[in-house]
């Protein structure tokens, strides 16, 4: 089949969403796939992703989690792919990968039902979707490879992704955490809040600080 | 003060009953160009508590942090808000510190501000049972995320039902 790799973050480069497809890629490939690359980073489509997207069968988002939802550009693109359904496959199915910096995948439930709600709208067909917590993890891991440390979980979850997809089935969506302990992931995000600050030449204290 | 974030037309609010108090501050479309957030965490790293990118909208967590009242009217898209209402939400995470903290056994971001909030959520539009349901839960998970608590969610198929229930 042929299938539509969709980064959904906002970040031309170092995002966890292209992580999490580098890693999904060569699952697909290995099961006999057809893989096209596609970027959502901003609020309008482009001619050339709707014409794109509608040659393929499945469509795969890895998007982050923005305060609990689809990150606003992301929304203003699957509008804009609604209003164009008429040029989608009827008997697309679209799969998700939405990943949060929290350390609890559930996190990303509501956006994995506005995904499912608007296959809903534009007649495509859900297949399910992955809430991985502990997203922020992922650019600091990414020479590790998927299934080694951190990425275990997420291994077990994209390979269940790539026999669902290939079997044309369908399933709960799944939520799932980097192999990393809380509290670790916790400590490890705030060093690196203070290391950013620190080479911003930020004041460590302000960064707790409010305005006004 | 009370906030009112909207996607409605130009004019819509005050058709609608509101005008505009001297307590009531308005953000809608009206308010200038917004652009989406670019995922940098500026407002966290370099300058802690304000956005980065440089239009109207890069205040709105200490904005935020001056109100004990926020009314979201907002057209329902797949059970979430309209793109111009979820990016305000996205621009506004200044609200909060970058640094986590455990509540009710989920990681949550540490509060800046401490002001109480009450939330009111009215959705408009051609709203399916699935999609009201999601939309429940995400203005419940809204609240719980900033701190506030989650007065009303409301569902109108169109804005006649508002009418009233803004003032």
């Amino acid at each position: 089949m042929k299938v539509a790799l969709i980064n959904g973050s906002p970040k031309a480069a170092d995002s966890a969403s292209a992580v999490i497809l580098k890693y999904l890629q060569p699952l697909l490939e290995q099961a006999g796939h057809e893989v096209v690359g596609f970027s959502f980073t901003k609020p309008q489509l482009g001619s050339e992703v709707a014409a794109g997207l509608s040659a393929c069968d499945v469509l795969i988002f890895a998007l982050p989690l923005y305060v609990d939802g689809l990150p606003s550009h992301v929304a203003s693109c699957l509008q804009e792919l609604e209003k164009r359904r008429a040029e989608l496959k009827t008997e697309t199915r679209v799969y998700a990968v939405v990943n949060c910096g929290f350390h609890e995948g559930h996190h990303a439930r509501w956006a994995l039902r506005m995904l499912r709600n608007w296959c809903a709208r534009v007649g495509l067909r859900w297949g399910f979707g992955i809430g991985f917590g502990g997203g922020g993890a992922l650019s600091a891991v990414s020479n590790i490879p998927l299934g080694a440390g951190p990425t275990k979980n997420l291994a077990q979850a994209l390979r269940e992704l790539v026999e669902n997809l290939t079997a044309h089935s369908e399933r709960e969506d799944v939520f799932t955490s980097a192999n990393i302990p809380r509290r670790w992931y916790k400590l490890a995000a705030e060093v690196g809040w203070l290391m950013a600050a620190r080479a911003n030449g930020v004041r460590l204290r302000d960064l707790s600080k409010g305005r006004g | 003060m009370r906030l009112i974030i909207h996607d409605l037309d130009s004019g819509s609010l005050e058709r609608l009953g509101s005008g505009q108090p001297a307590e009531v501050h308005v953000i809608s479309p009206d308010s200038g160009p917004i652009h989406h957030c670019l995922g940098c965490f500026g407002c966290w790293v370099k300058t802690p508590g304000a956005c980065v990118i440089a239009d109207s909208y890069s205040g709105l967590g200490e904005l935020f942090s001056r109100c004990s009242e926020v009314d979201i009217i907002t057209r329902c898209l797949y059970g979430g808000y309209s793109p111009f209402v979820k990016n305000v939400l996205d621009r506004s995470i200044s609200y909060m510190q970058p640094f986590f903290t455990i509540k009710d056994g989920e990681m949550r971001h540490k509060r800046r501000y401490h002001n109480r909030v009450r939330l009111r959520v009215i959705f408009y539009g051609d709203i399916t049972p699935e999609e009201e349901e999601t939309a429940r839960g995400f203005a419940q998970a809204n609240a719980v995320n900033l701190g506030w608590e989650l007065a009303s969610v409301s569902f109108y198929r169109d804005l006649a039902g508002v009418e009233g229930w803004v003032l």
